[in-house]
């Protein structure tokens, strides 16, 4: 990384020296805000190990699956309750009370529930980040209206209307399960956003690039929503964490991604009900749901660091 | 100059041609700017859905003033009392509730889009608070850069080139073009925003307590600074302060403002020398004097300023007025709302008693406040 830096500061220091006596040589590397954002993310040891826990666990869930394809849903009776054994490389943790590959099951519910995380944040990034920067930024009565649908969402108790949504629209399917989750969850996001956008329209360097004559468009998406994203990047990264665990809970109750398909909360109930008889089995899919969740939640405390310009970067 | 070379290059409206060309001819002391029945009310809302106006700040409430070319017009008041909302709103950055502000005979707030886009070249500003005025996620240049992209200068090269010779002309590193503004000290800041403000080459900046927030041993270059430009650049200022040292020291004409009106406004020396209005003598006598050795006779005012969301009646000054109570409290005061008027040689006031604002009524109104002071 030096070394690569290093190398732009002789063309940086003839130039500033080209243009006049006075000027002294500047010698920091000119770094862009992503670089420094980057540099600033790398300082985060707790975020750099969530990171890499997240890359490993997306990993697998990428690539494990699709070399086993449908082995995930199938059941060999003869293996039923056959104990974990690192000895064997195709099932390292052994096989449930049905005769299911655990390992591979546990990788393709790893992989059903990330894709639920992701895809259910996008939608509420999406729609929060909309609501929020129509509501901050044009103001008055489309403000009032937009707030006061915020509340209705938040006033109705989230996971009854998740569980309802699912009931009536397909239970065991994971695209209703993802809509379920977006629905409800934009409030937060959009509250955030339009919180920021209220305080940043009365920033003095908004006003500034108003004077430069500068549209709502170059001031929403150059000035307002780069200062607005951190909040709602933090927030997004424990939402997937927060969709995660709703996807367990739904799929624990029956009402979300059922068997044959594979996720976290399904293999908990299953694993909940052989517990006498294998109670490690409850242990994996646990686990992953934790490692997920942590995972998320330190990417999110480095990210709220590295997105803070004001943040110094360590030399 | 600078901002001309590129401004040439790109498509021009015919509006900066013809101000430049005024420029070039010398259109020194014309009026630039003329803010005519300017109000600015904000609503104080209430009721169940917070829709329903209960009531309103009268933030600015009926002012007018004229800025002629080539001329610092300094705006002074207390806290509270206007001054930046006046600014904001001559430049349109927020909407004025009545009134209207003429550039060049042109009624500002009646342009549509694209002609106040164009407008905007010509009218900048420097804001008071060098840390939050810039975008903390754009460097330097991006930021002084901005207004020229915005209007059309989309060479990158060429647009670094311009930053570069403004950076030089405020007196920064040109080398610190690619830094980011927190690397920066509060006077460098404030130079980057000077830099901004000129990047569009305008004629009118209207300068909010561009000094306030630095240092004392700062504000100095920063005025000088300014006061150098404005030679260079032949640049007319509208300059809010409540820094009377500061604002003696760069306008030619100082308005004096008391809970959203105009009170006073004339040249810088008979202001000074003599105000005409018993606010401004109040205000003047709140100057620290720097001999230790002289005492000096301080008019202190009673009370606090009322509320801007219900101002007196009458005269806005009529509850804290020590000539009122001098004169034995005159009905009229309360009655009848002060008109602006000339009192010779364009000193403007708006005082129903301003002939009775003498150095003897002045000196006898301290001598009954001495033994308050002296407690």
């Amino acid at each position: 990384m030096e070394g690569t830096q290093l190398g732009q500061i002789p063309a940086k220091a003839t130039t500033g020296a080209g243009q006049g006596a006075v000027d002294e040589v500047d010698l920091t590397p000119v770094r862009t805000y992503w670089q420094l954002a980057r540099q600033r993310f790398m300082q985060h040891s707790l975020a750099v190990v969530g990171l890499i826990v997240m890359a490993i666990l997306v990993t697998l869930a990428l690539v494990v699956p699709t070399i086993t394809g449908s082995l995930y849903a199938k059941t060999s009776l003869s293996l039923a309750n056959h104990p974990p054994s690192l000895l064997n490389p195709f099932a390292p943790l052994g096989y449930d009370s049905i005769g299911m590959n655990v390992f591979i099951r546990l990788v393709k519910a790893l992989q059903t529930s990330l894709f639920v995380g992701f895809s259910a944040v996008s939608i509420i990034v999406v729609v929060g980040i909309t609501v929020g920067a129509i509501a901050g930024y044009v103001g008055g009565a489309v403000d009032n209206l937009l707030m006061r649908l915020v509340d209705v969402v938040l006033s109705l108790p989230s996971f009854f209307l998740i569980v309802m949504m699912v009931a009536l629209f397909g239970t065991g399917n994971a695209i209703v399960v993802i809509v379920a989750i977006g629905i409800v969850g934009w409030t937060t996001a959009a509250r955030l956003v339009r919180a920021e956008f209220l305080s940043l329209r009365e920033t003095d360097f908004v006003q500034a690039a108003r004077a430069l004559g500068a549209g709502d468009r170059r001031i929403i998406v150059r000035h307002m929503l780069p200062a607005a994203m951190a909040p709602v990047v933090v927030a997004a990264t424990l939402g997937i964490a927060d969709s995660v665990v709703v996807e367990a809970t739904l799929s624990f109750l029956s009402f979300g991604i059922s068997p044959p398909e594979a996720s976290l909360g399904n293999m908990l109930t299953n694993a909940q009900e052989f517990f006498y008889r294998q109670p490690i089995l409850i242990l994996y899919p646990g686990l992953t749901l934790i490692l997920v969740v942590l995972a998320a939640s330190f990417m999110g405390d480095g990210l709220r660091d590295a997105l803070d310009p004001r943040q110094r970067v360590r030399k | 100059m600078s901002g001309q070379t590129w401004a040439d290059g790109a498509a021009i409206e015919p509006i900066e041609a013809s101000a430049s060309l005024v420029r070039a001819n010398g259109g020194a002391g014309r009026v630039l700017l003329r803010a005519e029945h300017v109000v600015k009310h904000f609503p104080i809302r209430g009721g169940l859905l917070g829709v329903t106006t209960i009531g309103a700040v009268r933030a600015v409430d009926d002012v007018s003033f004229e800025v002629r070319r080539g001329e610092t017009l300094g705006l002074v008041g207390e806290s509270g009392c206007g001054k930046t909302t006046l600014g904001k709103v001559i430049l349109r950055l927020i909407p004025a509730t009545s009134g209207q502000v003429y550039v060049d005979d042109r009624p500002l707030f009646d342009l549509n889009a694209t002609q106040l886009k164009e407008a905007r070249r010509d009218l900048q500003v420097v804001f008071q608070d060098p840390y939050a005025s810039l975008n903390p996620r754009m460097t330097v240049g991006e930021i002084v850069g901005e207004g020229p992209l915005v209007h059309g200068l989309t060479d990158k090269a060429k647009r670094e080139e311009l930053v570069r010779e403004l950076l030089a002309k405020v007196g920064l590193n040109q080398s610190h073009i690619h830094r980011y503004p927190h690397e920066f000290s509060g006077g460098q800041r404030q130079r980057i925003g000077i830099a901004r403000a000129l990047a569009l080459n305008p004629e009118f900046i209207v300068c909010d307590e561009p000094v306030s927030a630095l240092d004392v041993s700062i504000q100095s270059q920063v005025l000088n600074l300014l006061d150098d430009l404005q030679q260079e650049l032949g640049l007319t200022y509208l300059f809010i302060a409540h820094n009377l040292a500061v604002v003696e020291h760069i306008s030619d004409r100082v308005g004096v403002m008391y809970l959203g009106k105009l009170v006073e406004l004339a040249d810088v020396d008979p202001l000074y020398a003599a105000p005409k209005h018993p606010y401004t003598v109040a205000l003047l006598s709140a100057v620290p004097e720097p001999d230790p050795r002289r005492r000096k006779k301080r008019l202190v005012l009673k009370g606090d300023v009322p509320s801007p969301a219900a101002p007196p009646e009458g005269c806005r000054f009529n509850t804290r007025c020590w000539l009122r109570e001098q004169l034995g409290n005159p009905e009229r005061c309360e009655t009848e709302e002060p008109v602006f008027r000339d009192v010779g040689a364009g000193h403007l006031v708006a005082c129903h008693f301003s002939e009775e604002v003498t150095p003897q009524a002045i000196a006898s109104a301290a001598e009954r406040q001495l033994p308050v002071i002296g407690a």
